[in-house]
């Protein structure tokens, strides 16, 4: 199934996405397997996957949109109707956290935030999803934040990181 | 005991201690150069089996027995995979090896490649070690720039790529099937077996997958030699003939109630108590421990008076535990209530059960819905014996499932029922008093949305 | 030969077979419960259902070794010495939990869904199950999900045995369905936009071992115990795909497929599976008419009359010209060819329009739909071939009326669509004697002497021969409208035979008159004959 690279005149994948995806090809014997790493290129480039991304990844990558859809929707990963917060605020809730207070840090940042967990503040500045064992055991209760491993946190290091993201946030 | 000199962490604190440089100053790479020079493949079979070296990732297998089921005269291409989805709640050895040595796991990867006739291999990397992809790109890049990777290594007509692969958070993704799907582009529900990987893996080719500590361990046989690895550990049982041993040195986690948490390097087999105390010093503010998770939750609870178990391939097997797992040790302490314990352990394998079997679908969600019924008041002692026959009959090894999932569901459910019985017991009347003792289903909590 | 145990029968299959458990027990007469396999789908063992003991037979010892586990029937190879255990204890939990736990959170809508009656969750609740429920109550009905234009999905009562997701990735090849989410929350659906709308999409409907899709066609229609079934054949188009007809008190209600390794395996398309309807248009010829003249008002016969009068009618008229179609059976072109010759020994025998739509279609797990959308020309032509040589083709009519050559004409067709038009048809106007026996009203039918009602392909029975050469008999299934007899009827009673029309007797009296033909006497195999193995057998 070769279909044409750019469908639309408004496709939501650049050419960059598009190179970008391509450049990984030859690393696999086949096209499926470009999918996870397709999927991580667009929504590291725009915070979600829309559908109509995915219309567009299965046409590169040769694949119906419904096989595409059905991994996506396995991992739970890929936000689809709306873009993630600017950052986005992964907050343990294992053991090893639950054990050392990261219940009753989720529920206070949310708390600050405004928002319930899961959801977005209003400025789009973060995003606040509890996430499975994060493997900082050694940091309990920890968060992982974009790319910042947040460790050992306390019910008000957890409000300074919501309020520092803000400000950064207001300030771009 | 005296301190184990650590040899799988002997980066840690060395200033770049994750460079190339670093690594050869240490010795690294040079035993890989000369297996290239001087010996076949099988020959690195056999050094690896000799070795008595079996998988950190959790099930335990023979590492060199697993890559001898490759099929001899394979066209291939053979592929190699590494799991580092480590996922496993309770447990951060391979974060740490990957960030602070990765060249360390690199020379692991490209002897287990060379053993098994890989010529690509993929390292599958959750998502949520950031740091750890910097690291490994970094290295990888070093190695290919310095010739240990790519075409003709050293001069020898070994090739092999390796390939950084980035997951998107399933826990499922560590079942060695799970991850082939996953690489494959696919959701991943785990295969049935057989054909196993070793047949029919990735792509459909011959597959060996491999844990990041096992390849760790790999570099380090080669380096110091079969003898010096068989001298650390339990040896095997000499009245036992199915007795492997459990060689070499471990990689154990500690977390939860105690004053250090952190990544500690012992031989295999030191106890649960000698772990706390000696290198986690001690239970946390003072208190007592009630209980320990001996692997990862995945293996189950050990009591207080357990704690001496021995943290070997066999030891918690002994105490009604699902073994050594990744010897990831969680403690809790006195303050916790085990039903809290155990809804959290429910609540995480209700989320990452893959849903493709009857059995752990359906018996992750309904656990943890009884869990929540009773965290409610709601609870009546019925709800125990439910637990423990879910318990007692989600998993691979009574066959009813496809993969090992509801084993590390069910033994959590099965342990803190049976050793903590008591405790859920008074819970249940004292937050429930008019309806602990109801037979009859009853209605269930407020669900949202069909289920 | 090898030799397998099934609860203590030992039963024998061949060395080279390669058959699961669930295979070999059917064998000994035990059916193991299963939900996600199907013989035609890649193998998943994700239900549990078909879970039980096996083991080994020391063939030396007589021994036998049992796993200690559970293994599920479907993955596993029954092979020489293999033990199989289908009633042990350890089975009937085994079932009863995996009962259990589907039902947990399937809907209560037993009394308001569509396959009660032919449900396999009710089937094996009520076999294997328990008697009372332990998990908490939770009591509500399904959503519903449009899929596409014609299957509907209940999304709650589905058990995720991604038999439907499969179908439409392996056998029809265009994955529109797909699981969505992950664990207790998987769903079945379809991508925004893109519907399952492909030629074979009724088949997942047939699949579905629960109410989760339902065809929209068949939807409140008719509860299943009131249905009776038929075997019967598709006539939509030359791969004559094995069918059932489902009835009652002669409305059809549904078509399904019949397995038949050598024809269709389990499946049929959808044009065939839902091209039924026209058997109940209003708009059908439901009498015999004649007219004198043409703009005279048309008469309606009663049939015995129209026996005698027809046959006088075309003789008088001269020389005859007939076009046999190819929606006749096999047994009705022959009466058809003999009649015609007993009023006019040099009637111009042809076959009839042969409709043709579009190309063959291949489907990647095997399935074809031919363009050519009647059911059995090559029998007619192979009928033709006992009268005459060379073939005569519907345009060689069509110009030998044209010429002049024929003064009466009689044109059976029996199409569900529209296949003349006024131009065709104009030539034969001029005929003294026009007999036109169709379902509906056409171009042709109107210049029409005689206009006689044609059957559906679910009022006969008697055999097809598909473009696999494959010869298959078949049931009535219902009665042709009140005020229609069936060709077979009228062309038997115009021979002059007594009684009912047999078409067994007629089949057996072509297989006795041609060695071409000699398959097909006798029984009828359920999955048909292929005529050109017996013609080389025969040589």
């Amino acid at each position: 199934m070769i279909a044409p690279k750019r469908i639309l005149t408004d496709a939501i994948l650049t050419d960059a996405m598009i190179a970008e995806i391509e450049a990984l090809a030859p690393r696999y014997p086949n096209r499926q397997a470009l999918t996870l790493p397709a999927l991580h290129i667009v929504n590291d480039a725009l915070r979600h996957v829309p559908l109509q991304a995915v219309v567009e990844i299965a046409a590169v990558l040769g694949l119906a949109p419904a096989e595409v859809q059905d991994t996506l929707s396995f991992y739970a990963f890929f936000p689809q109707d709306k873009p993630a917060g600017e950052v986005r605020a992964w907050v343990c809730r294992s053991i090893s956290c639950a054990l050392r207070g990261g219940e009753e840090v989720l529920e206070h940042l949310c708390h600050v935030a405004g928002i319930e967990p899961g959801g977005t503040t209003t400025d789009g500045s973060l995003t606040i999803e509890p996430a499975e064992c994060l493997g900082a055991c050694d940091f309990a209760p920890c968060m992982l934040a974009g790319k910042e491993l947040h460790k050992n946190l306390t019910l008000e290091s957890a409000a300074d990181f919501v309020r520092t993201t803000q400000q950064q946030s207001a300030r771009l | 005991m005296p301190p184990f000199t650590p040899v799988l962490l002997e980066a840690v604190g060395i200033p770049n201690g994750h460079t190339l440089a670093s690594y050869r100053a240490r010795g690294g790479y040079a035993p890989l150069e000369q297996i290239l020079r001087e010996k076949q493949p099988v020959d690195v079979v056999e050094m690896v089996k000799a070795s008595g070296l079996r998988g950190r990732g959790g099930a335990g297998f023979s590492t060199g027995l697993k890559w001898s089921f490759l099929p001899k005269d394979h066209p291939g291409p053979i592929y190699l995979c590494i799991n580092a989805d480590e996922s496993e709640p309770g447990t951060f050895n391979n974060r740490i090896l990957m960030e602070d040595d990765p060249h360390q796991v690199i020379e692991g990867i490209i002897l287990a490649a060379y053993a098994t006739r890989a010529t690509t291999a993929y390292l599958y990397l959750r998502c949520e070690y950031p740091q750890s992809w910097d690291r490994l790109q970094g290295a990888i890049d070093e190695a290919y720039a310095a010739g240990y990777l790519g075409n003709a290594i050293k001069g020898s007509s070994f090739s092999l790529n390796l390939y950084l692969h980035k997951g998107a958070a399933a826990y499922i993704c560590g079942e060695e099937t799970g991850l082939i799907e996953s690489l494959e582009g696919k959701r991943a529900w785990p295969r049935i077996k057989p054909p196993f990987p070793a047949v029919e893996g990735l792509f459909r080719k011959p597959t060996v997958v491999n844990n990041i500590e096992t390849m760790a361990c790999v570099a380090q046989i080669a380096r110091r030699g079969i003898d010096w690895f068989r001298s650390i550990g339990v040896p095997a049982d000499p009245a036992n003939p199915r007795d492997p041993g459990s060689y070499g040195p471990k990689l154990y986690c500690l977390s939860g109630h105690v004053e250090r948490p952190g990544c500690y390097e012992a031989p295999l087999g030191i106890t649960a108590r000698q772990l706390i105390n000696e290198y986690g010093g001690g239970v946390w503010k003072g208190r007592r421990a009630k209980a320990a998770i001996p692997g990862g939750i995945s293996m189950g609870l050990l009591t207080e008076a357990e704690l001496d178990t021995p943290l070997d391939f066999a030891g918690p097997g002994r105490v009604g535990c699902l073994g050594l797992g990744t010897a990831a040790v969680v403690v809790i302490d006195e303050t916790v209530s085990i039903v809290d314990f155990l809804h959290n352990s429910c609540r995480f394998f209700a989320h990452e059960s893959c849903g493709q079997c009857t059995p752990c679908r359906e018996g992750t969600a309904w656990s943890l819905r009884m869990l929540e019924r009773i965290k409610a008041g709601k609870g009546r002692l019925k709800d125990l014996d439910l637990l423990a026959e879910i318990g007692n009959t989600m998993g691979m090894m009574p066959g009813s499932t496809i993969c090992g999932l509801a084993d590390g569901a069910a033994w959590p459910i099965k342990n803190a029922i049976k050793k903590f019985r008591g405790e859920f017991e008074d819970y249940i009347k004292t937050t429930n008093p008019t309806g602990w003792m109801v037979t009859e289903p009853v209605p269930a909590l407020q669900i949202v949305g069909a289920h | 030969m090898a030799v397998v145990t099934v609860d203590g029968k030992d039963i024998e299959i061949g060395a080279t077979e390669r058959l699961n458990c669930i295979e070999v027990a059917r064998r000994a007469g035990v059916e193991i419960p299963h939900y996600c396999w199907h013989p035609g789908l890649s193998v998943v063992a994700s239900c549990r259902m078909c879970l039980i003991e096996t083991g080994t037979r020391d063939p030396a010892t007589g021994k036998v070794t049992m796993m200690p586990k559970l293994v599920p029937g479907c993955q596993t190879p029954a092979k020489d010495g293999t033990v199989i255990v289908t009633e042990s204890a350890l089975v009937k939990e085994s079932r009863a939990r995996v009962e259990e736990a589907l039902l947990i959170d399937h809907p209560i809508d037993c009394p308001i869904c569509d396959k009660a009656g032919e449900c396999l969750l009710q089937d094996y609740h009520f076999e294997h199950g328990q008697a009372e429920r332990r998990a908490d109550i939770h009591a509500f009905h399904s959503r519903r999900r449009d899929v596409g234009p014609t299957v509907t999905l209940f999304v709650d009562r589905c058990i995720m045995c991604t038999r439907c997701v499969r179908f439409a990735r392996e056998v029809s090849g265009t994955s529109e369905l797909m699981v969505i989410n992950r664990g207790a929350k998987e769903e079945i659906d379809v991508f925004p936009g893109f519907p399952l709308d492909n030629k074979l999409s009724g088949n997942v409907v047939d699949l579905c071992p629960v109410g989760a899709l339902g065809d929209k066609d068949f939807l409140y229609q008719q509860r299943v115990w009131f249905l009776k079934r038929e075997a019967n054949v598709c006539g939509g188009c030359a791969t004559g795909c094995s069918i059932l007809t489902e009835h009652n008190q002669d409305s059809v209600y549904r078509l399904k497929p019949r397995e038949n390794p050598h024809v269709n395996k389990w499946w049929m398309c959808d044009d065939g599976r839902y091209g039924w309807h026209h058997l109940h248009d209003s708009s059908r010829l439901l009498a015999a008419e004649h007219r004198s003249a043409a703009g005279a008002t048309r008469q309606t016969i009663e049939w015995p009359a129209v026996v005698t009068r027809l046959r006088d009618d075309i003789k008088a008229a001269g020389s005859l010209a007939v076009a046999v179609s190819p929606m006749l059976t096999l047994e009705e072109a022959w009466m058809l060819c003999a009649v015609a010759r007993s009023i006019d020994p040099h009637a111009f025998l042809a076959v009839g329009h042969v409709p043709t739509r579009g190309a063959d279609e291949s489907f990647p797990g095997g399935f074809t739909i031919r363009a050519e959308k009647c059911p059995n020309r090559l029998g007619v032509e192979a009928v033709l071939s006992l009268f005459d040589q060379p073939l005569h083709s519907w345009n060689d009519l069509v110009e030998h009326v044209r010429a002049g050559r024929a003064t009466a004409a009689w044109i059976t067709a029996g199409h569900p669509e529209p296949w003349i038009d006024a131009t065709t048809a104009a030539p034969f106007a001029d005929l003294k004697c026009l007999v036109v026996q169709d379902l509906f009203d056409s171009p042709l039918a109107q210049l029409a002497t005689w206009r006689l009602p044609a059957a559906g392909f679910a009022e006969r029975a008697g055999t097809w021969v598909n473009a696999g050469h494959r010869a298959q008999s078949f049931e009535q299934a219902i009665r042709a409208p009140a005020g229609v007899w069936p060709e077979g009827r009228l062309f038997w009673n115009m021979l002059g035979r007594r009684g009912l029309y047999d078409p067994v007797a007629v089949r057996q009296q072509i297989a006795e008159s041609s060695a071409a033909l000699a398959a097909l006497a006798g029984e009828m195999p359920a999955t048909g004959v292929d005529l050109r193995l017996q013609q080389l057998a025969g040589a």
